[in-house]
């Protein structure tokens, strides 16, 4: 059903931007025109933003089950601890509270832009093994695919509300810096760090969306300013 | 980093060799065996804010006074990479390490442990980053409200609602819960787990009316797999209601009968189909009228009926008179004119269909299957003289007997001076006959000899009646007795020559248009019945040059003696009816056809022929 849904607003989310009008924005739906507000697009985006965070934890559990064996299992069951810092992000809720929007927008933008050119990485590296489940394969492809979509609503976004139109350089980094393993490390182990990274990350995106999203409303404990 | 994964290997062997020996994180998944050192007993986060860490002691007793050990920590992606000492000791608890929210970051790893630090032993050791173990707390104010009951009064549906743990931030987004719903019957064993719900309310459907249930709900962070703690059960239950379980069992029966009864008409309608059909739908009577073929009733063959009855019609009044010696003889000048394009014997025959329909009564007898018109009954009957009418305009009567019977109607002045002249019976077989019979000569006797006519040998006639027919006025019907109307001659056999002279006296005296006038004058007399009267009729020919005599121009001499077929007219009838000779039924007439002699007739007087007689005569 989520990917169901996903799907469909999917379309609403490639939307065409005609002008600076006010808050509405053009968009296309199968053909059919439409117009959503930015209120509505930012919906789209966290909805976007949540269903790729609760994909790619499951992708790195049905990994984790199909190819780690129970006795390297840690008890935590993540590496994500093995992950490199992208870009400094805060970290607690008071930190989170303390950054700008732009800065909000900017970090999520970094981090789809990063993982975006990553996970072709990882598609190309689960294919090598033998007994990689197809459906572990079709997920890796449609978190790729929704957080290109993803992207292209965090343009708009910025472009839209932070009346921007600079947009940041994707300087991305191989995944060997990223991930500061040893080398003696199996592919297999490497390739299960960099799926928890990427579920550290997704719910770094996710939160600052929503967090993001509650700044607009103006409620009192969103912002520490 | 490269130091915890060291670790983790440490621990997966130690787990492997099993030798007992607890270090690292994998001492939890073992049983306690004595003696245990000091060790982490669980890390947790309530709101991804703040966290705590709790040790043991384990064996070592001499280690719990507080200070003897120390909890140190070190976050991996922190610009200050070194180790601290845990920031708070909880006063309240024993061996509590709480991490403010200062202390609290997420997204980063953490590496805590547990030292002795009298003697730097490092006992425990645990990674973790802080969203992996948060536990919430459990939702609050867990309610439910009745959805509806069944029809049957065995189920009912609730609908159950909550709120978030307060702690939990989420409004902000900074946490994202999901929450599971158990319910399971008071005195079961097993709970019932609903799927995952986003929201804060959920419906639980198909409960027993009978059972009371208990129901609880927890809630987790998304995608994560720490629940937190169960919220206080609540408990569902719905008192029965024995009315509507009574009154269920009677509907049922109540709609099981009439379900019966349905059934049952249906089978009887459907085996009694037919006597239904017959009793709802009664058979319309197919049209019928006696004597004629049903197949003539059939749509479409309206001509052929309506010719059909019009000759029985002609037929029946034929046999309604109850003198068949009385003729009526009418001529209908409108019909004459529409008939104009036919011949006389259609003519004759036309008219006499249209004339019958005026003059003639109807008898009694309706059966009009009969197909001819001439049946024995009919002539047997002895009835009442038919009504004379008065007809405006000569009416050529399709005679029967071979001669044109043309009885001029009266004038206004000669009222009741008429002939009235039966139709004949308009049976088919006549309209190709020729009826045309002239008087070719009379007899020195006062016979009339009369000669079948031709039909063709007179167009001159036929002509002048057509015009006459044509003009449709009574001076028209007096021309045509002017000029070669036909009149009745009665003669008598005996009188021969005296008839004669008395024709020709009247004939001379009719010179003038009213000859037939005085004719009929004469005839118009009492009738007396006395063979040897003669009586001023005058039978015309219908030919011109062969009435010599006969019509009031025509010299008598001119009359040739009577060879073969003629008939000798002895007298008129007392309601003028031609009174003929005898003989002429056995030589005078003399027709190709043997004389029909209406059967039951009482003695013929001699002379007495009915038309009817003469039509047979004719050819």
């Amino acid at each position: 059903n989520s990917t169901t849904v996903l799907q469909g607003w999917l379309g609403i989310l490639f939307c065409s931007i005609h002008g600076m009008l006010g808050s509405v924005l053009d968009c296309e739906v199968g053909g059919v025109h439409c117009t959503m507000s930015i209120e509505m697009l930012l919906d789209r985006a966290i909805q976007h933003a949540e269903l790729i965070y609760r994909i790619s934890e499951e992708t790195r559990t049905q990994f984790k089950e199909t190819f780690i064996p129970l006795a390297l299992v840690t008890q935590q069951g993540h590496a994500d601890h093995l992950c490199t810092v992208i870009l400094p992000t805060p970290s607690s809720k008071s930190e989170v509270g303390q950054i700008s929007d732009k800065w909000l927008l900017h970090s999520v933008l970094i981090l789809v832009q990063f993982w975006i050119n990553h996970l072709v990485d990882l598609q190309a590296s689960l294919d090598h093994y033998d007994n990689t489940p197809q459906d572990l394969l079709d997920k890796t492809k449609w978190v790729s695919s929704k957080l290109m979509s993803l992207e292209k609503g965090l343009l708009t976004l910025i472009r839209k509300m932070l009346n921007e139109n600079n947009l940041p350089l994707d300087n991305s980094k191989s995944i060997a810096d990223h991930l500061a393993s040893p080398r003696t490390m199996e592919h297999v182990m490497r390739d299960y760090t960099m799926l928890s990274c990427f579920r550290k990350d997704a719910h770094k995106i996710e939160t600052f969306l929503k967090l993001f999203k509650c700044r607009q409303t103006d409620w009192p404990g969103c912002s520490f300013y | 980093m490269a130091t915890c994964l060291t670790l983790l290997l440490l621990g997966a062997l130690g787990l492997l060799t099993a030798t007992g020996h607890r270090t690292g994180p994998a001492s939890e998944l073992l049983t306690p065996d004595p003696p245990t050192q000091p060790h982490f007993t669980g890390c947790r986060s309530r709101e991804q804010e703040t966290f705590r860490c709790w040790w043991s002691v384990g064996s070592f007793t001499n280690l719990s006074e507080p200070g003897a050990l120390a909890v140190f920590f070190q976050m991996t992606n922190t610009l200050y990479a070194g180790w601290r000492e845990c920031p708070e000791y909880t006063a309240s608890v024993q061996n509590e390490c709480y991490f403010n929210k200062t202390y609290t970051h997420i997204w980063t790893s953490y590496r805590v442990q547990l030292r002795d630090t009298a003697y730097n032993i490092t006992y425990d050791e645990r990674c973790f980053t802080v969203e992996n173990i948060v536990h919430p707390d459990p939702p609050v104010a867990l309610n439910w409200t009745l959805l509806n009951v069944s029809r049957s009064g065995l189920n009912f549906d609730i609908l159950v609602r909550w709120a978030p743990p307060p702690s939990a931030d989420v409004q902000m987004g900074w946490m994202s819960l999901k929450y599971e719903v158990q319910y399971r019957p008071r005195n079961g064993t097993r709970w019932e787990k609903m799927d995952l719900e986003s929201g804060t309310q959920l419906s639980i459907y198909g409960l027993n009316t009978d059972k009371e249930y208990e129901v609880r709900v927890r809630c987790t962070m998304s995608a994560f797999e720490n629940f937190g703690e169960f919220s206080d059960s609540v408990f569902v239950q719905v008192a029965q209601i024995p009315s509507k379980e009574s009154m269920f069992p009677v509907m049922l029966l109540l709609v099981f009968g009439g379900v019966g009864l349905l059934l049952l008409l249906l089978l009887i309608i459907l085996s009694q189909q037919e006597r239904l059909l017959v009793i709802l739908l009664p058979p319309v009577p197919a049209p019928k009228i006696k004597g004629i073929d049903p197949e003539l009733l059939k749509k479409g063959k309206m001509e052929q009926l309506d010719s059909l009855l019009r000759s029985q019609n002609v037929c029946k009044p034929h046999s309604a008179p109850k003198d068949p010696w009385v003729e009526f003889i009418q001529l209908d000048m409108e019909d004459v004119v529409e008939k104009s394009e036919t011949s006389d014997t259609q003519h004759l025959l036309g008219l006499t269909h249209l004339g019958s329909s005026h003059a003639l009564s109807l008898k009694g007898d309706d059966d009009s299957g009969r197909a001819s018109c001439y049946d024995p009954d009919m002539g047997a009957e002895p009835e009442s003289i038919p009504p004379v009418r008065e007809v405006h305009s000569p009416v050529v009567a399709r005679s029967s007997f071979s001669t044109h019977i043309h009885s001029t109607t009266t004038t206004p002045e000669a009222a009741g001076m008429h002939i009235p002249v039966q139709m004949q019976p308009s049976s088919q077989s006549w309209i190709n006959m020729d009826f045309y019979a002239q008087v070719s000569d009379v007899t020195p006797g006062g016979g009339v000899l009369l000669s079948p006519g031709q039909q063709s040998s007179t167009p001159s006639k036929n002509t002048d009646m057509k015009k006459k027919k044509e003009d449709r006025e009574e001076d028209v019907a007096e021309e045509e007795e002017e000029e070669g109307k036909l009149q009745l001659l009665v003669v008598d056999s005996d009188g021969g020559y005296s008839s004669e002279t008395v024709a020709r006296q009247q004939a001379a005296d009719a010179a003038s248009s009213r000859v037939a006038e005085q004719a009929y004058h004469t005839l118009s007399e009492p009738p007396q019945p006395h063979p040897q009267a003669w009586q001023g009729g005058y039978l015309a020919p219908d030919r011109q040059p062969h009435m010599p005599y006969f019509s009031p121009e025509a010299p008598l001499a001119s009359v040739l003696p009577p060879v073969s077929d003629y008939t000798v007219v002895q007298e008129v009838g007392g309601s003028h009816h031609l009174l003929l000779h005898s003989a002429a039924p056995q030589a005078s007439v003399c027709p190709p056809h043997p004389l029909k002699l209406p059967p039951g007739e009482p003695a013929l007087p001699l002379g007495y022929l009915t038309p009817e007689f003469l039509e047979n005569l004719s050819p």
